[in-house]
């Protein structure tokens, strides 16, 4: 069954104002790029002038310039400056293409399908994000991993609480493709510095016992 | 203060280690060029007999011949009248020192795999891409440990010369087909790096501004 709805791409804290970065949802490449003024952008990671990832390029005030060759986008995803020609009036019909993005639960969303525009916002607690955890192995893998250490357990779309020793997490679900996942671990603002790095320790674990018996299978 | 020479190859990333942290230390550094590739001119007699060990980078003085990467960045740092890039408390100068031998010791597969994605040179392409991610991916664990200790570097609060020597091998990742993406941490981190007084680039590193 294909995914549809909100599904998280980064936690907040790790996009900072003026950055950009590539990530991928379902095989799908997508730049998520915070401008200087804060907001959150996602976009198709494409430049449409030789392909290039904008992921590679970098942000300027509320534009994203390419890597390439210097072209700057603004906030709707249209070309505004071609740094060969200065003096251009750039045609409008030169623009990257922009997928629904919103913050929630320290997460930033998009929508699948990529270009839907949900009317409704993602249903997600105020959380700290903690880290993002790429694992190399499929979803389900992922999430049975999940199962045989935390408890109370519960998925909402491409969200789960679950409870990890004390603390209650919300973990976002993102499936980079089949092979790759990330989890995107948030906890409660309160939760002391001892357990967010035991809480660490244990994801790590949990990772590894993920990938390994997939490692040994392949080998 | 004593000439320093170096003896550089702008592509290599041991280089470039070097030219950082001169610059980072606001040190006069006269660069020697070496037709390294294709020429590979540092096992010709005379870079022989400087370095039996055929590579680079070699920093010469009046006093001193350095071959080794991580030796020649202590000394540089040392030179530096404010000693920026070393701690002088215990644990955190041998913090850094833990993380130079990964930089200098594990990470050398990084510019093995780099070397052979780029120079076309030989080696076990896959292999090294690999083993080059497993070691980014033990960097990306420090790093998030470090954020929620309030620590924005790898031996502590302020940079050293440990950031220096793993700068190069994430910055330069994409050479050998291995993304940001899943380096969060070290994404934010290496924006830090990028933004220390006398920062420099290399090509394949590129400059923002």
């Amino acid at each position: 069954m294909s995914e549809t709805g909100w599904v998280p791409i980064a936690l907040s804290r790790f996009i900072a104002p003026g950055t950009s970065a590539g990530t991928a949802v379902h095989g799908a490449e997508i730049v998520v790029w915070r401008d200087t003024g804060g907001k959150a952008h996602a976009w198709e990671d494409r430049c449409p002038h030789r392909g290039m990832k904008m992921s590679f390029g970098f942000v300027r005030g509320d534009h994203i310039a390419c890597l390439y060759h210097g072209w700057e986008y603004d906030e709707t995803g249209t070309c505004r400056y071609i740094p060969a020609h200065p003096d251009l009036e750039v045609p409008p019909s030169i623009c990257v293409t922009r997928y629904a993005v919103t913050e929630a639960g320290g997460m930033i969303w998009t929508a699948l399908p990529l270009g839907d525009m949900p009317e409704v916002e993602p249903n997600a607690p105020e959380m700290d994000g903690l880290r993002s955890l790429y694992i190399d192995a499929p979803l389900d893998a992922v999430l049975a991993g999940v199962k045989t250490v935390a408890s109370e357990v519960s998925q909402t779309g491409a969200l789960i609480t679950a409870t990890l020793g004390e603390t209650p997490l919300t973990l976002g679900l993102q499936t980079v493709d089949a092979d790759h996942s990330a989890l995107h671990i948030t906890l409660p603002s309160d939760t002391p510095t001892a357990t967010r790095l035991s809480l660490l320790d244990q994801f790590a674990t949990l990772r590894r016992n993920v990938e390994s018996p997939l490692k040994e299978a392949a080998q | 203060m004593t000439q320093l020479v170096l003896h550089n190859y702008d592509l290599d990333d041991a280089c470039y280690r070097v030219r950082l942290v001169a610059s980072c230390c606001d040190l006069p550094v006269e660069l020697r060029n070496v037709d390294m590739f294709p020429g590979m001119e540092q096992v010709s007699p005379p870079y022989l007999k400087l370095n039996p060990l055929g590579r680079l980078p070699i920093l010469e003085t009046a006093d001193v011949t350095l071959r080794h990467t991580g030796a020649i960045l202590l000394y540089l740092a040392g030179l530096d009248p404010q000693k920026r890039l070393l701690p002088t408390e215990a644990s955190a100068l041998a913090q850094m020192m833990d993380w130079l031998f990964f930089a200098e010791h594990d990470l050398s597969v990084s510019t093995e795999a780099r070397a052979i994605s780029i120079m076309d040179l030989p080696g076990d392409g896959p292999q090294t891409i690999a083993q080059t991610r497993a070691l980014l991916r033990i960097m990306e664990d420090h790093m998030s440990a470090q954020e929620i200790k309030g620590l924005s570097f790898f031996a502590g609060e302020e940079i050293t010369l440990a950031d220096i020597a793993l700068f190069p091998a994430f910055a330069l990742s994409r050479d050998c087909n291995i993304d940001h993406d899943a380096f969060p941490a070290l994404r934010l981190w290496a924006r830090r790096v990028r933004a220390t007084p006398g920062f420099v680039v290399m090509p394949g590193i590129p400059d923002y501004h």
